[in-house]
C-alpha cells in the first residue's frame, strides 16, 4: 500500500460573505491550494475530486460535487460528494486517502464548503438542525445547541464541574483566532464575557457555541510516486480512523463521550503507530465548547474527567504541551459545514510547514484532526507528520 | 333507563390562571360577571389533550379492563380542527380497542350532556368525555368568561351513581350564542334580556319532567358565574346547592364539559342525589337526577396553578407572534408520522426474545444485543427518571417549534431513562413540560407536540411525577 501525503493546502476566510457564492468561495480554496505548492501542481495533474457538503439553504442538493469541482475547470475528472454533516470534509480528506493508498489515483483533491449566512435565520434553523435524528431527537424542540447541552448538563453534573470549565474553552480559542486573518470571529474574549454570554441552551451560552459560517478549503492529497517527483513540501499521512453511532444521543451508551471518536482514534493511532504523547498540536471540533473538552477525552489528551484541570493547566494553549486548535477551531476561526474537516487539514498543513504565522507551534512535527459529524454520529481522525518521506 | 352507572369520574383543567382582575385592569372592563378567574390552556393544550388527561384519571381510577369499553363517547365545542373525527386519536392515546363505537359531539355546549346520554345507552362498559376551552373576540363577554377544563366519566354495570330520571327540552331561541361558518369565535347578539330568558326558560321547561326534590347539589351549565344561579328557582333549588359544586368562579365556562364538571365536583364533594341541568344556545337543555348508591371512585385535577397576567395570555393564544416561520430542511411526511404514533401515544418499545433488552422504538437491530430480531411490543408504564436536560432558550428552537417558543417562552428537552420490563430501562428524548432537573422522576403526558400543513401532531411530553424526587 502506498502512502498518501498532502501536498498542497488553502482556504477562504471564513465569515459571511454576501458577495460570495459556494462555487467562488471553493474557486478561491482551490487556487490558494495550487499556490501553497508553489504552482507545482496543475489541473491537468488531478485524477479524482470528493467534495464535503451538507447543502445548507438547499442551493444545489444532487451533485454538488460536481456543481464547484467543473467551476474550477476539472469537469471530466471522476467527482463525489460527500455527506456526513459536520464531517462532511473530514471524510472528503479520508477517501481522498483512500483512492490514493489504493494506488487508483496518484492526485485527488479533497475540498469542502458551505455558504450559510446568506439565508434569513427562520430559514437558517430550519438547516441547523437537519443532521439530528429528525423524527425524535429533532421533535423535542432540539437543535444542536440544545443536543450538547445535553452532554453538557450530564457532564457537569457527572464531573461537579462549572460552566467556566466551558468558558475556558472559548478563552483559549478565541485567543488563538484573533491570530488567524482566516477566522471568522477573531478576536479575544476574556472568562467574564465568555461567563456571560446570552444564554443558548442552557447550560450553553453565546461564547460556548461556534458560528455558523461561509467558505470552502480545499487539500492536494498525492500518493508516494507522485511526490517521488516532487520538490514541494509534503506532510505524510501517517493514519486515519473513523467511526459512527446513532444518530440521536439518546440511543448512545454514554453522554460524557463520543464513542465515534474514541473509535476514530484508536484507529488512527493504532495505523500511525503513535500515542497521543507523540503529537505536537491539534484541530479538534469544537464546535460546541463540551465537544472540545470531550474530544480532550476521547482522543486520550487525559484521563475521563479531566478535560478541564488540562484546559485550566495551559495544557493545551499555543505555548503548553499540546497546543489544540491553534487556528481557533470552531468557535473562532468559524464552522462552515462541509468546509471545516478540510480546513482543519489546511491548518495541520500550514503548521508542519511551518507557515502559520503569528499562531505557529515551535517545532511542530506531528499532529492531529479531528472531525465529528452532528452529535457524534460521525467522527474521523487523521494523524500527520512533517516531511515523512519514504 | 339503562343499566349503566357512575363507576369513575376524572377531571382535568389546565393549572394556569388569568385573574378576571388582569382583564380589568388591561382592557377597563370584565364582562363575566361572577367570573373569578379561568383556567388557560398551555401552548401544547387543546380540547383532544385535556379530554386524555380527564379519561386517563377515570380509567385509572375505574381499575377497569379498557378492552371491554364498548363505546366512546366526546363532547366539545372546540375540536381542534373543524372537520375530521378526534376520537380515533383518543382512541390510540388510551390504549382503547380500535373497535369501540366512538361518537363526537360538537356544535353546542349541550353536547356533554348528550354524550352522557349516549354512553347511558352504550351495549356495555363506555366513557364518555365533555373537554372544552371556548374563546371568543378579546372584548367579547364570551371570551371573558371562556375558561378551559375536561371531565370523564367511566360507566359500568357496578357503577356507583346511577341516572335515575331525565328530560331533554328543545326551545328555538336564534341569535343567543352562535359560531357563523368559518369562524374561529362564538358570538351573540348581546340582548341581555333574550339571553338570559332562553336560558331560564328552557332549562326550566326540562325540571318539569324529573323529580328536583332530595338534591343536595345541582350542576348547572354556566356560561358565566350568574347565569346559573338564575335558573334555580325555575329548578326549584336553593342556589346553595348551585354553588356547592359551581366551577365557573374559578375555571371559567368551560363550555360542552360545564355542567358535568360540576357534577364531578359533587361526586368528589359526596353529594348523594345531583341534579345536572345542561344548556346549549338554539336551544336544547336536558337535565338528570344522579343518584349515588355505591362508592364513585373521583380523581379530579382542577388545581389552580401560576397567575398569568394579561399580555402572557394574550402571548399564549398566538395574538403575538407570527407563526411557524417558512423555511426547507428537516421533514417528517405524516405517513412516517403514523407509523410512529404507537410509540408516541402510547410509548410501545420492543422487548428483545434473545437477551430482554428494551429498544425504542421498536425498529432495528437490538439496543441490548445488536441483532435483527422480532420484538415482542410492550407499552412502557411512560414513569423514568431524567438523565439529560437543556432549556432551549430564544433562538435555539427549530422552527417547528418557534412559534411555541414564541407563545410560551423557553422550554426544556430532556433524555429519559424509561422504566420497562424486567427492570430494564431505555433512554428516549422528550420534550418536558414545567421544569425538570437532572434525577426527577417524571411521567408522560400527552400534548401537541407540533402542527405543520395543518395537522395537528399529538405525542407524549414528560412532566415531573407529583411528590416523587429521587437523584441518582
Amino acid at each position: 500500500m502506498t502512502r498518501a501525503y498532502v501536498v498542497g493546502a488553502g482556504q477562504t476566510p471564513f465569515g459571511a460573505f454576501p458577495d460570495e457564492s459556494y462555487r467562488s468561495l471553493f474557486q478561491q480554496a482551490y487556487e490558494a491550494a495550487l499556490e501553497s505548492t508553489g504552482d507545482r501542481v496543475d489541473a491537468i495533474d488531478v485524477d479524482e475530486a470528493v467534495i464535503g457538503t451538507l447543502g445548507v439553504g438547499g442551493r444545489q442538493l444532487g451533485l454538488s460535487g460536481p456543481a464547484v469541482t467543473e467551476h474550477v475547470g476539472l469537469d471530466g475528472v471522476p467527482c463525489s460528494r460527500i455527506e456526513n454533516a459536520c464531517a462532511a470534509g473530514g471524510f472528503a480528506v479520508r477517501q481522498a486517502i483512500q483512492a490514493v493508498e489504493s494506488g487508483m489515483a496518484d492526485l485527488v483533491v479533497a475540498g469542502g464548503y458551505e455558504m450559510m449566512t446568506d439565508m434569513g435565520s427562520d430559514r437558517t434553523k430550519y438547516w441547523l438542525g437537519v443532521s439530528g435524528e429528525t423524527e425524535w431527537e429533532r421533535l423535542t424542540g432540539t437543535t444542536f445547541a440544545g443536543v450538547y447541552a445535553q452532554m453538557a448538563s450530564a457532564y457537569l453534573e457527572q464531573y461537579d464541574v462549572d460552566t467556566e470549565a466551558l468558558s475556558r474553552v472559548a478563552v483559549k480559542n478565541h485567543a488563538n483566532g484573533a491570530k488567524n486573518p482566516n477566522a471568522h470571529l477573531g478576536f479575544t474574549c476574556s472568562l467574564e464575557d465568555a461567563e456571560g454570554g446570552a444564554p443558548v441552551a442552557d447550560p450553553l451560552s453565546l461564547y460556548h457555541c461556534c458560528p455558523t459560517s461561509d467558505g470552502a478549503a480545499v487539500v492536494l492529497i498525492a500518493s508516494e510516486k507522485f511526490v517521488s517527483a516532487y520538490d514541494g513540501d509534503a506532510v505524510a499521512v501517517l493514519g486515519v480512523g473513523a467511526g459512527s453511532d446513532s444518530v440521536g444521543l439518546a440511543d448512545r451508551d454514554t453522554y460524557t463521550a463520543i464513542p465515534a471518536s474514541e473509535r476514530a482514534a484508536r484507529t488512527a493511532y493504532e495505523r500511525a503507530k503513535v500515542t497521543p504523547e507523540a503529537l505536537d498540536l491539534a484541530e479538534v471540533h469544537d464546535c460546541f465548547a463540551i465537544a472540545e473538552l470531550l474530544a480532550y477525552e476521547d482522543l486520550g489528551f487525559c484521563d475521563r474527567g479531566a478535560a478541564p484541570s488540562l484546559l485550566e493547566a495551559g495544557e493545551t494553549d499555543l505555548d503548553g504541551s499540546l497546543p489544540v486548535n491553534p487556528s481557533g477551531g470552531l468557535k473562532s476561526k468559524g464552522h462552515p459545514i462541509g468546509a471545516t474537516g478540510t480546513g482543519q487539514v489546511v491548518e495541520v498543513f500550514k503548521q508542519l510547514t511551518g507557515r502559520a504565522g503569528d499562531r505557529q507551534v515551535a517545532d511542530a512535527t506531528r499532529a492531529l484532526t479531528h472531525n465529528v459529524g452532528g452529535s457524534g454520529g460521525a467522527a474521523v481522525v487523521h494523524i500527520f507528520e512533517r516531511g515523512g518521506r519514504a | 333507563m339503562t343499566d349503566l352507572a357512575i363507576a369513575a369520574v376524572g377531571a382535568y383543567a389546565p393549572h394556569d390562571r388569568l385573574p378576571a382582575a388582569a382583564v380589568r385592569e388591561a382592557l377597563g372592563r370584565f364582562e363575566a360577571a361572577g367570573v373569578e378567574r379561568t383556567a388557560v390552556p398551555a401552548v401544547d393544550e387543546d380540547a383532544l389533550t385535556m379530554a386524555h388527561e380527564a379519561a386517563e384519571r377515570a380509567l385509572t381510577a375505574a381499575a377497569i379492563d379498557r378492552s371491554t369499553l364498548t363505546r366512546l363517547a366526546v363532547a366539545t365545542t372546540t375540536p381542534p380542527v373543524d372537520e375530521e373525527d378526534l376520537t380515533p386519536r383518543l382512541v390510540s392515546t388510551l390504549g382503547l380497542e380500535p373497535e369501540v363505537e366512538t361518537g363526537l359531539l360538537t356544535g353546542s355546549t349541550h353536547a356533554g350532556c348528550s354524550a352522557l346520554s349516549s354512553g347511558l345507552e352504550a351495549p356495555g362498559p363506555a366513557l364518555v368525555i365533555a373537554s372544552d376551552a371556548p374563546r371568543g373576540a378579546p372584548d367579547d363577554a364570551i371570551d371573558h368568561a371562556g375558561g378551559a377544563g375536561a371531565v370523564a366519566f367511566v360507566l359500568a354495570p357496578e357503577g356507583g351513581a346511577s341516572v335515575v330520571d331525565q328530560h331533554t327540552v328543545t326551545n328555538a331561541y336564534p341569535g343567543t350564542r352562535f359560531r357563523a361558518r368559518g369562524d374561529a369565535e362564538p358570538t351573540g347578539l348581546g340582548i341581555t334580556a333574550y339571553d338570559r330568558q332562553a336560558f331560564a326558560e328552557t332549562i326550566g321547561a326540562t325540571a318539569d319532567g324529573v323529580e328536583t326534590d332530595e338534591v343536595d347539589a345541582v350542576a348547572v351549565q354556566a356560561p358565566d358565574g350568574k347565569r346559573p344561579y338564575r335558573a334555580a328557582g325555575r329548578l326549584g333549588v336553593g342556589t346553595d346547592a348551585i354553588q356547592r359544586c359551581a366551577t365557573v368562579h374559578e375555571l371559567g365556562d368551560t363550555g360542552a364539559a360545564s355542567a358535568l364538571l360540576s357534577l364531578a365536583v359533587a361526586l368528589e364533594d359526596g353529594a348523594e342525589r345531583v341534579l345536572v341541568a345542561g344548556y346549549g344556545s338554539g336551544a336544547v337543555a336536558t337535565t338528570m337526577v344522579v343518584a349515588r348508591d355505591e362508592t364513585v371512585e373521583v380523581d379530579l385535577d382542577l388545581d389552580a396553578g401560576e397567575e398569568l397576567t394579561y399580555t402572557q395570555a394574550l402571548r399564549r393564544r398566538g395574538t403575538l407572534s407570527s407563526g411557524e416561520p417558512a423555511g426547507g430542511g428537516a421533514y417528517v411526511s405524516i405517513p412516517t408520522w403514523r407509523r410512529s404514533l404507537p410509540q408516541r401515544h402510547r410509548l410501545e418499545a420492543g422487548v428483545c426474545p434473545d437477551c430482554a433488552a428494551v429498544t425504542f422504538p421498536p425498529e432495528g437491530v437490538c439496543d441490548g444485543c445488536g441483532d435483527l430480531v422480532t420484538f415482542t411490543v410492550h407499552p412502557l408504564p411512560g414513569t423514568g427518571t431524567v438523565e439529560a436536560v437543556t432549556t432551549i432558550q430564544q433562538g435555539g428552537a427549530p422552527p417547528e417549534f418557534v412559534d411555541q417558543q414564541a407563545r410560551s417562552g423557553p422550554y426544556q428537552s430532556a433524555i429519559v431513562s424509561f422504566d420497562a420490563p424486567g427492570g430494564e430501562t431505555v433512554s428516549i428524548p422528550a420534550q418536558v413540560v414545567g421544569e425538570v432537573a437532572v434525577g426527577d422522576r417524571v411521567e408522560t403526558v400527552i400534548r401537541r407536540i407540533y402542527a405543520q400543513e395543518d395537522v395537528i401532531r399529538y405525542g407524549f411530553k414528560i412532566r415531573r411525577r407529583p411528590h416523587e424526587r429521587t437523584r441518582t
